[in-house]
């Protein structure tokens, strides 16, 4: 291996030790103790907060913003195959040539819709007002590794460039927001046990 | 504010620097500045300010954990938005958390990640508490019930006599000499308890329920000794009043030895005393805590109690109050009760778990410095109550009671305002002779 994949590789290292040991406090620590009675299940609020919750029906934040929502569901299948892609790409696994075009199209078109939520954060005063630099730069960066990851998958062999830039995405990822990555799964777990525990969850019909 | 002395600062980072709450941990680094939870907030939809996104309340918070609790806040603040806890962003706090979020949980539910908002707006209250910065009208609120017993400071005389001529009203109402309105009984069934705000402003809703009791044959008892179902504390966010004011009802449930504490019309009361108040005092309850309204709608259920909805003619429809439908799971119950005691019932829209706080909860309603906001944020409710055309809305909440009334004087609705069991008391009917229009 050269040394921009070892960089790359040790980055992925970091990031994965990084994001596994704050998986592990978080499964550590686990839901705190509630002594109240409960009158519904968390069991059954679970499978809600992972999917039915989450339902671009359920939310407002989906169905009042649909355009931002696909938006943003292209962009993270988009980002879940670049990295699924990285792993690849340093096995040295390769795809026939209309398959790699595909995944090129694809990335494109979800690289684009990062783009596009980062312009609605930069062009929008309330969300100016609302972001801090590491939203910027963690928007950017993703889009980025997208767009780069589409061109590196067309390249007989991807450039050095393609290696350096994953490396310092992956390092970047536990400083940042980026880390959501694990703390989404943590809060809509402690949600699941909230409003199970309480019987909002799953919905009754009124 | 004044300066901000490193004492007074530590004890609100105290409740950041909590190493063993995961699920404080979790949301506090869960948002990501979506803004998507903005529509979702009544603050914002009445007023589109930027201040006013729930994210951003969040950021109050969460920014200053970044600060003191991670290795980027500490290295690089600027980078991740991490803030100091100074003089400037206490001043936000204090005006975003206490006096721009009423802790509804809409957002919560919409929020596209799963951060528990109110659940955080609470903690930065709760640091705000630490460092003795609750605005003072909420305070002397919590004071009141700490000093007295209850959050008016109604005197046990004039709690006494009020009860006295209830008593007699309900004889009366009844046509029953022996009815009356039992006080501190031991190894009764059920201690009910009762919002300050009935015996010194709606004492008809106490009549109300002892009517519901009466035709139950309820075995029941009021204390005179602690009788609030409210805890304001659970709004300011200081868990050791909190959990002062959930002991006495507590130690008040053994003393009577009743079997069941049955929580009046009240959101919050109810959510910090069935939900809160066991991990304020870190222990289960011995005893079975219900709110009024599952056990209305067990009376009606079980035939214990019957209904004429013939003396409810006029178009009903229900305000959900956010502590005890979002957060309490008590849904169906209320629509059950008033399908029964009512002609003509209609839903707002949204309703249940996605309907709109009227805009009294958080503690709003005790704070009058943010009058203002509280009747501007209550349009929403009023342009909802009048797209049903109702003439009487119900509520579960003496909270919502008190805004829905504001509401009604501000916005000109023409509407009645009841409780839940207002509503069935009138439905009732007592004599079996008695004509009733089903």
């Amino acid at each position: 291996m050269n040394w921009y994949q070892w960089f790359s590789l040790t980055a992925l290292v970091i990031c994965l030790g990084s994001l596994i040991l704050h998986a592990v406090r978080l499964i550590r620590l686990g839901n705190p103790k509630d002594f109240s009675q409960p009158i519904g299940k968390t069991g059954s609020a679970m499978p809600y907060a992972f999917v039915g919750a989450m339902s671009p029906a359920k939310k407002e934040s989906a169905f009042l913003h649909m355009p931002t929502y696909v938006a943003g569901i292209i962009y993270h299948l988009g980002t879940f195959l670049s990295i699924f892609l990285f792993f690849l790409i340093l096995a040295q696994i390769n795809f026939t040539e209309w398959v790699n075009w595909a995944i090129a199209g694809f990335l494109l078109i979800s690289g684009l819709c990062g783009i596009g939520i980062l312009i609605k954060r930069i062009v929008k005063k309330q969300m100016r007002e609302l972001s801090n630099p590491d939203d910027y730069i963690s928007n950017a960066l993703v889009s980025a590794f997208h767009l780069i990851t589409a061109f590196a998958i067309l390249s007989p062999v991807p450039h050095p460039s393609y290696f350096v830039f994953t490396g310092l995405l992956l390092l970047y990822i536990p400083i940042g927001k980026l880390k959501h990555t694990i703390y989404f799964f943590a809060a809509r777990y402690q949600l699941g046990c909230f409003f199970g525990w309480r019987g909002v969850w799953p919905p009754k019909h009124p | 504010m004044a300066k901000l002395s490193n004492d007074i600062a530590e004890k609100g980072l105290s409740v950041l620097k909590d190493k063993n709450n995961g699920k404080l941990i979790a949301h506090l680094n869960s948002c990501v500045h979506c803004g998507l939870c903005a529509d979702s907030c009544i603050y914002y939809r009445s007023m589109p300010e930027a201040k006013f996104i729930p994210a951003k309340k969040v950021d109050l918070v969460s920014s200053i954990y970044r600060r003191y609790c991670t290795f980027s806040g500490r290295v690089f603040p600027g980078l991740v938005g991490a803030r100091d806890l100074d003089e400037e962003t206490i001043d936000e706090m204090v005006d975003l958390l206490f006096g721009a979020c009423t802790m509804c949980g809409r957002c919560t539910v919409h929020c596209s990640i799963g951060v528990d908002i109110s659940y955080l707006v609470r903690t930065g209250r709760t640091m705000l508490s630490n460092m003795g910065l609750v605005p003072k009208t909420l305070q002397s609120t919590i004071d009141s019930a700490i000093t007295t017993g209850n959050n008016m400071a109604i005197s046990d005389e004039e709690f006494v006599e009020t009860l006295e001529w209830l008593g007699e009203d309900l004889q009366m109402e009844v046509d029953d000499d022996t009815a009356h309105i039992p006080l501190n009984q031991v190894g009764k069934d059920m201690l009910y308890t009762l919002n300050p705000r009935e015996p010194k402003f709606f004492p008809l809703s106490i009549s109300a329920m002892a009517k519901v009791f009466y035709a139950a044959g309820e075995r029941w008892t009021l204390s005179t000794k602690m009788y609030d179902v409210t805890n304001y504390a659970y709004y300011s966010g200081n868990i050791g009043e909190a959990g002062v004011i959930a002991q006495r009802l507590y130690d008040e449930m053994e003393k009577l030895g009743a079997k069941k504490c049955i929580l009046a019309e009240c959101g919050h009361g109810s959510r910090a005393f069935r939900w809160e108040g066991p991990n304020y005092i870190r222990k289960p309850y011995p005893f079975e805590v219900l709110t009024s309204i599952e056990l209305m709608a067990d009376y009606i259920r079980t035939d214990k109690i019957k209904l004429d909805p013939g003396k409810n003619p006029d178009r009903v429809t229900l305000h959900d109050p956010c502590n005890l439908v979002r957060s309490g799971g008590i849904l169906q119950e209320q629509r059950y009760i008033l399908k029964k005691a009512c002609l003509d019932f209609v839903e707002m829209n949204p309703h249940g778990n996605d309907n709109f706080c009227c805009g009294g909860g958080g503690g709003q309603l005790a704070m009058s410095e943010y009058n203002e906001r509280r009747i501007n944020i209550a349009k929403l409710k009023a342009d909802q109550i009048i797209a049903t055309g109702a003439k009487v809305v119900v509520t579960p909440c003496h909270n919502c009671v008190d805004q829905l009334t504001q509401i009604n004087v501000t916005f000109k609705l023409g509407i009645q305002i009841k409780t839940v069991a207002e509503v069935v008391a009138d439905a009732i009917v007592l004599n079996e002779n008695e004509n009733t229009s089903k």
